[in-house]
């Protein structure tokens, strides 16, 4: 992953993740940090994968938008790539997929994000440590007058 | 006991009668029964062991410590396919949904039929279901602990007059935290590690957990043991330590992935050249509804209901709810216009659709991957791709029925379904393969399958190979077609069938005279 500047990660998560209304901003550092211990942790030719990915989305903006990406405004970035989403070609459309996969993950996964969501893992966690669950198998209590 | 890497400060070598490669939904149960029994078992397992402790209801946490390449195991072909797969002490139960269904009847008359199977019979499977759906507190899913999600999809197939139901689940007292796939963290779901697995261990079985089999010793043609190596868990790579093992069976059950790699990479057991091949995965689609109404808070049983209204076809829908992080993946868009739905995460559901293969190519073999790594191939071919259309077409009308204002479908030209008139422009639209993204599938079965003929087949009804005597191969691998339904409770049946047929094998007053 270190093939791949944070600065392009900074502005794929830009792109991807957008202004989600009443949620926090993004957070490259952490986020970015996230990604590339995703990618280490992973199959190998998904970092590969995802370096490809990063190029070629570059190389569709010069034939889709007539210019170089880092030209193009946030708003005709995601213009971009959610026509390249659209698109009937599973080749394409798996460009903006495989790119998404980290990215919306580094997002969503953190805690100022999901419990606001309703999603809140440290509670749930919490409840689940307080409950006992046992194999044992316990009889129905014997009702009175029962033989 | 269960041994870690901590408890291994050099090379082991040991004897057994029994040793067994990999410890979920076939090893488990075989270490149990056989250790039950008296004999002296080892299990190898490659991936560590978890307690309820260590499960955070984290995503990220348990894709890199309990699933193979933390989650992103990818079945290459046409479409891509997730394959997530579990690496723990439990195999993929700790971590898969905990639905406990038998195989679909007319299922065990194609193996009659079609593999020569008769020796597989309804009785004694029946048997062995009933006594593993006690063993396992198997029970249907509860209303009140489900969750909306689950509640409103099946008031929408019952509006549509569709069979449906709640779905049986190796789970006790469960009280829905929404986090089966990343290990129950209230001990609720029966899965191998809180169920077999100790009882084996209480019968003295030991298990090495973080520990590769690398090889199966065999001598004039008989399996007399393994070698392998014992693995570090954070980097997966050898400790320097090894493992070698005399025994007088050996059990094959690393799973319908890593068993037929096992077995290509050391070219063994395979006279019938079917090893690898026959790989069915049950591709599923997952079909996202914005509801009129909320549908949070996340707290539910995240697969807990199921429509089998089409199981005759091979279409079974069975869902419920997933975090944020995940649901994200399943929304066609990005930026902006995806941000906006996202923020409408509590308002929606999201429930998938099972195909049951018929006319699909897949097969594993060993593509020289860096590390240990099998490669995967697969290609939705045929009615199974029309049969994934046709799975979301019936979610989409479901959901509507259920009050959905937008559906959103992983099916190119139809990504999202706002009134019944898109419904019916996909309905009767020809889907292509290429049109289909986002898919991902769980059961990978068949790679090692059993049959009559050896000629068509890897192992006998019993499990045992064809081809070397006293090695066994018991995982989902050797289910010879799809049982129509998750396949977990179907592998633990065939796994104490076989458990039955070593110990005929090791006990001589079992030995005809």
């Amino acid at each position: 992953m270190r093939s791949i500047p944070r600065k392009q990660l900074e502005e794929l998560l830009d792109i991807y993740i957008g202004k989600p209304e009443g949620l926090p901003d993004i957070e490259p550092e952490e986020q970015i940090d996230f990604i590339e211990m995703y990618f280490r942790e992973g199959a190998p030719e998904l970092t590969l994968l995802f370096f490809v990915c990063n190029l070629a989305l570059r190389g569709l903006a010069l034939l889709i938008k007539r210019k170089p990406f880092s030209r193009l405004t946030l708003e005709e970035k995601q213009d971009l790539v959610n026509r390249i989403s659209a698109s009937r070609s599973p080749l394409l459309r798996g460009i903006t997929y495989l790119l998404g996969l980290p990215i919306f993950m580094s997002y969503y996964r953190r805690e100022e994000v999901s419990v606001p969501l309703g999603f809140d893992p440290k509670t749930l966690k919490e409840e689940a440590d307080l409950r006992t669950v046992t194999r044992d198998r316990d009889l129905p209590p014997k009702k009175e007058g029962s033989p | 006991m269960i041994l870690g890497p901590d408890d291994v400060k050099g090379n082991v070598s040991r004897s057994a009668d029994i040793v067994i490669i990999g410890s979920g939904a076939g090893g488990g149960p075989l270490a149990k029964e056989l250790g039950g029994e008296g004999y002296s078992v080892i299990v190898v397992e490659e991936g560590a062991h978890f307690t309820r402790e260590d499960f955070n209801i984290d995503p990220l946490e348990a894709y890199t410590k309990m699933y193979r390449d933390a989650g992103q195991t990818i079945a290459m072909g046409m479409p891509f396919i997730l394959l997530p797969l579990g690496n723990t002490v439990g195999g993929t139960t700790t971590i898969n949904s905990g639905t406990a269904l038998r195989m679909h009847k007319p299922v065990l008359k194609k193996w009659h039929l079609t593999h020569g199977l008769k020796d597989i019979t309804e009785e004694e499977l029946n048997l062995i279901y009933g006594h593993l759906e006690e063993y396992l507190f198997v029970k249907r899913a509860d209303p009140e602990v489900a969750g909306k999600v689950a509640n409103a999809f099946l008031a929408g197939a019952e509006n549509l007059g569709l069979s449906s139901g709640w779905l049986p689940r190796n789970a006790k007292e469960c009280e829905g935290y929404g986090s089966c796939a990343f290990g129950c963290p209230s001990g609720s779901k029966q899965s191998v590690d809180v169920t077999f697995i100790p009882d084996a261990v209480n019968s003295g079985v030991d298990i090495y957990s973080c520990c590769r089999a690398d090889r199966i010793k065999t001598q004039n043609g008989r399996a007399t043991g393994i070698t392998g190596n014992f693995v570090d868990p954070n980097t997966g790579k050898a400790t320097g330590y090894g493992i070698d093992i005399d025994a007088r069976v050996v059990v094959l059950a690393a799973g319908a992935i890593f068993s037929p790699y096992f077995l290509l990479k050391q070219g063994i057991a395979n006279s019938s050249g079917q090893v690898g091949k026959n790989l069915q995965i049950h591709p599923a689609v997952q079909v996202v509804s914005l509801m009129d109404k909320p549908m949070g808070p996340y707290k539910g049983i995240p697969q807990s209901s199921y429509v089998d209204e089409f199981k005759g076809e091979g279409i079974m829908l069975e869902g419920g709810t997933v975090p944020p992080e995940i649901h994200a993946l399943a929304l066609p868009f990005a930026g902006d216009r995806h941000a906006t739905l996202m923020t409408q995460y509590p308002d929606m559901g999201i429930f998938g659709g099972m195909v049951c293969e018929c006319d699909s190519w897949g097969r594993v073999i060993d593509g020289h991957r860096p590390g240990y790594r099998p490669t995967m191939l697969y290609l939705l071919k045929g009615s199974d791709v029309k049969r994934a259309k046709e799975a979301t077409a019936l979610i989409t009308e479901i959901w509507f029925a259920a009050g959905a204002k937008k559906v959103f479908t992983p099916i190119a030209g139809h990504v999202e379904i706002s009134s019944v008139k898109d419904l019916k422009r996909l309905e009767r639209s020809k889907v292509r393969v290429t049109d289909l993204y986002g898919m991902s599938a769980y059961h990978p079965l068949g790679t090692c399958r059993m049959g009559s003929d050896p000629e068509w087949s890897v192992v006998k009804h019993t499990c045992e190979s064809w081809d070397i005597q006293d090695l066994y191969i018991c995982d989902g691998s050797v289910i010879p077609c799809s049982p129509g339904v998750n396949p977990q409770l179907t592998i633990m049946a065939l796994s104490i069938r076989c458990a039955g047929f070593i110990d005929d094998r090791l006990n001589p007053e079992n030995q005809p005279a």
